[in-house]
């Protein structure tokens, strides 16, 4: 058929193309896009003595008593294997004396009763005199109230029973 | 001289500060650490100080010979050697009283009456423990798995290392000789750890363990026929989880005192009772000595290389010698033919049902809790017949007479503990490890404080001091 023949103005137009378009246009066909603001502005030089900073994102100056402390106080070199294990051991020896200190002032009643069990000797009776002094000094302060606090509600809640039980026998 | 007692504290803080001070100085610091092991060992008895030297001496003496020697059949030679000279020392203190009153029992009975050599032996404290440390070394050096020990104050402070030596756990020469080349490092982690598990093992010995003893299990074991089955279903419960927390207790305080000197055990128990088969409890519990008799007694006897009938055969026997190794007793013999036979019966029944569902998990940990728990009947009791006893018991209807609401959450808290997470002080140890050092020392002052508050007076041996 000739294309350039005259077409037939009754004919239906089997897809007409003058139609409007239900759909919305596809992807490839889509207007491009208005820039809603204006483009970035160039980037300032960089600050040239810290590479990696922005100088916007940056005070301007360094506050001087830290500059002077920097200077002052320069930071110690990372420690090696060797002086990494003598903090870890400094660390431990204190946490030993520390735990120790603190049961010598809240755990005083037990030195007392240790002493108490030893046979009689010059020791036993030189530790007992002083842990006895010890630990009336320490109850004056209320240092011994923790610990009877927490031995009296153990002893309640030991001593419970089940109802209609009679009384515990004494321990063997 | 007890780990929970006061006087260990100040030992161990005179020791701890010494051997600090030598950090400079491996050899001095190890001789010192040997000398402290010895006078550790010495509270007890002086004398059997001795018997320590002279089995390291013979254990060291024996290995450099299998080392300098090239024939294998010599090596052979010494290598038995030195297992029956330590079978020996062992034999003779534990088990020579036991072994000649049954030979006369069993003469006796033939009618062939005789006067038998008895004598009172006394049983040096650890020596099922060092002795079984000494063959190890002989046989792995024999294997090659370890070199000989540099030298004799290295074999000495393997078997004489007061944190291990009078209950375990059984620290093999390849685990510590190589840490005895040189000054250990310590680290905050392995000092956390150390002193959480020094607190946590205080605590399960000093506060459960010492009152389901006193108040529970010691009365009812001493006389089941007085009382009916709740008790005795309580106290077979209560003896179950007063073992675990006694022994672990032990345990944790060895490997965290070892931990605060700079030195690494492995680790001698994994939550027991959540075991779902009695093979898997035995990889829960009492770890170093379940794998020592598996690699010296069940592999060499064949273990399960030659069929299933060898197998259970090898793991009867591995289990009956297991049960002698806890003490002369046939109690403890029965005990281990418990654990043995229902090994072999658990084998017998992954043969024939491979590949088809077994047990639920939940059903396996609870059938295997009670077997161990019958076990432990015949482990605790003094005779078979107080064993019996306890079994007749359990169906007595009678009223409570000794458990109370705070021994029944002692059980319930003692066996829940085993769902706790899977390494939790490890886990915890992690966290803490940042404080400083104050936090962390008044931490510890106060968990310390919590136990001695809690804790009756005085404190009882550990269970397996005896063995």
């Amino acid at each position: 058929m000739d294309p350039n023949e005259p077409k037939d103005p009754d004919e239906p137009a089997p897809f007409p193309a003058g139609a409007h378009d239900p759909f919305p246009p596809r992807g490839a066909e889509l207007a491009p896009e208005v820039p809603t603001s204006a483009p970035d502005p160039e980037p300032d030089d960089r600050n040239d003595w810290i590479q990696s900073a922005d100088a916007h994102d940056l005070p301007t100056r360094e506050p001087r008593l830290k500059t002077l402390g920097r200077y002052a106080f320069p930071p110690e070199p990372p420690l090696d294997e060797e002086g990494e294990a003598a903090r870890d051991r400094r660390w431990t020896s204190r946490t030993v004396i520390f735990a120790t200190l603190f049961l010598l002032v809240f755990n005083s009643v037990s030195i007392q009763s240790w002493a108490r069990q030893q046979e009689p000797g010059w020791i036993t009776a030189t530790v007992q005199q002083l842990s006895d002094v010890w630990t009336a000094q320490i109850s004056q302060l209320g240092a011994d109230q923790p610990r009877e606090g927490v031995r009296e509600a153990y002893e309640t809640a030991r001593d419970q029973r089940f109802p209609g039980q009679p009384d515990a026998p004494p321990p063997t | 001289m007890l780990f929970p007692t006061l006087a260990f504290g100040v030992f161990f803080l005179f020791v701890y500060f010494t051997a600090w001070s030598l950090d400079r100085e491996n050899g001095r610091r190890k001789i010192f650490l040997l000398l402290a092991s010895w006078f550790f060992y010495a509270q007890w008895d002086w004398r059997f100080v001795g018997l320590l030297i002279a089995s390291a001496v013979l254990n060291w003496g024996v290995a450099a010979l299998i080392a300098s020697s090239d024939s294998p059949g010599r090596r052979k030679w010494l290598v038995a050697l030195g297992v029956a000279l330590n079978l020996i020392i062992l034999g003779f203190f534990k088990y020579y009283g036991f072994f000649v009153e049954q030979a006369v029992e069993l003469l006796n009975q033939f009618g062939w009456e005789r006067d038998a050599p008895l004598l009172q032996i006394v049983l040096p404290i650890g020596i099922s423990f060092f002795t079984f440390q000494g063959i190890s070394y002989v046989v792995d050096v024999h294997r090659g798995k370890t070199p000989p020990a540099r030298s004799l104050v290295d074999v000495m402070l393997l078997m004489s290392f007061f944190p291990h030596l009078v209950a375990g756990p059984i620290v093999r020469a390849s685990d510590l000789l190589p840490q005895f080349d040189r000054v250990p490092r310590l680290t905050r982690e392995m000092a956390a750890l150390g002193l959480l598990l020094i607190a946590w093992g205080l605590f399960k010995k000093t506060v459960i363990a010492s009152e389901l003893a006193v108040r529970l299990v010691d009365p009812v074991f001493f006389d089941p026929s007085a009382y009916g089955a709740l008790d005795i279903a309580a106290a077979t419960y209560g003896y179950a989880v007063q073992i675990y927390c006694d022994f672990s207790a032990y345990s944790d305080m060895a490997i965290g005192l070892a931990a605060l000197l700079g030195y690494s055990f492995p680790r001698n128990f994994d939550q027991p009772y959540r075991a779902g088969s009695m093979q898997q409890f035995w990889r829960r519990w009492h770890i170093s000595l379940s794998s020592w008799l598996r690699d010296y007694l069940y592999v060499p006897l064949g273990g399960g290389r030659k069929g299933l009938v060898s197998s259970c055969i090898n793991i009867m026997i591995t289990m009956l010698l297991g049960g002698l190794w806890h003490g002369a007793a046939w109690t403890f013999i029965a005990w281990g033919a418990l654990h043995g036979a229902v090994q072999a019966v658990e084998r017998v029944w992954r043969h024939f049902r491979e590949g088809k569902a077994g047990l639920p998990h939940w059903l396996g940990v609870i059938v295997t809790f009670h077997i161990v728990c019958l076990g432990w009947i015949l482990f605790r009791a003094e005779s078979f017949d107080l064993a019996m006893q306890m079994l007749e018991g359990l169906t007595r209807m009678a009223p409570i007479m000794v458990l109370t609401p705070f021994l029944l959450a002692l059980i319930i808290g003692g066996i829940a503990m085993h769902w706790l997470p899977p390494r939790a002080v490890e886990g915890l140890a992690v966290r803490v490890k940042e404080a400083p050092a104050i936090t962390m020392g008044v931490l510890v002052g106060i968990m310390i404080l919590l136990v001695e508050a809690m804790r009756p007076e005085g404190v009882a041996p550990f269970i397996y001091f005896q063995f």
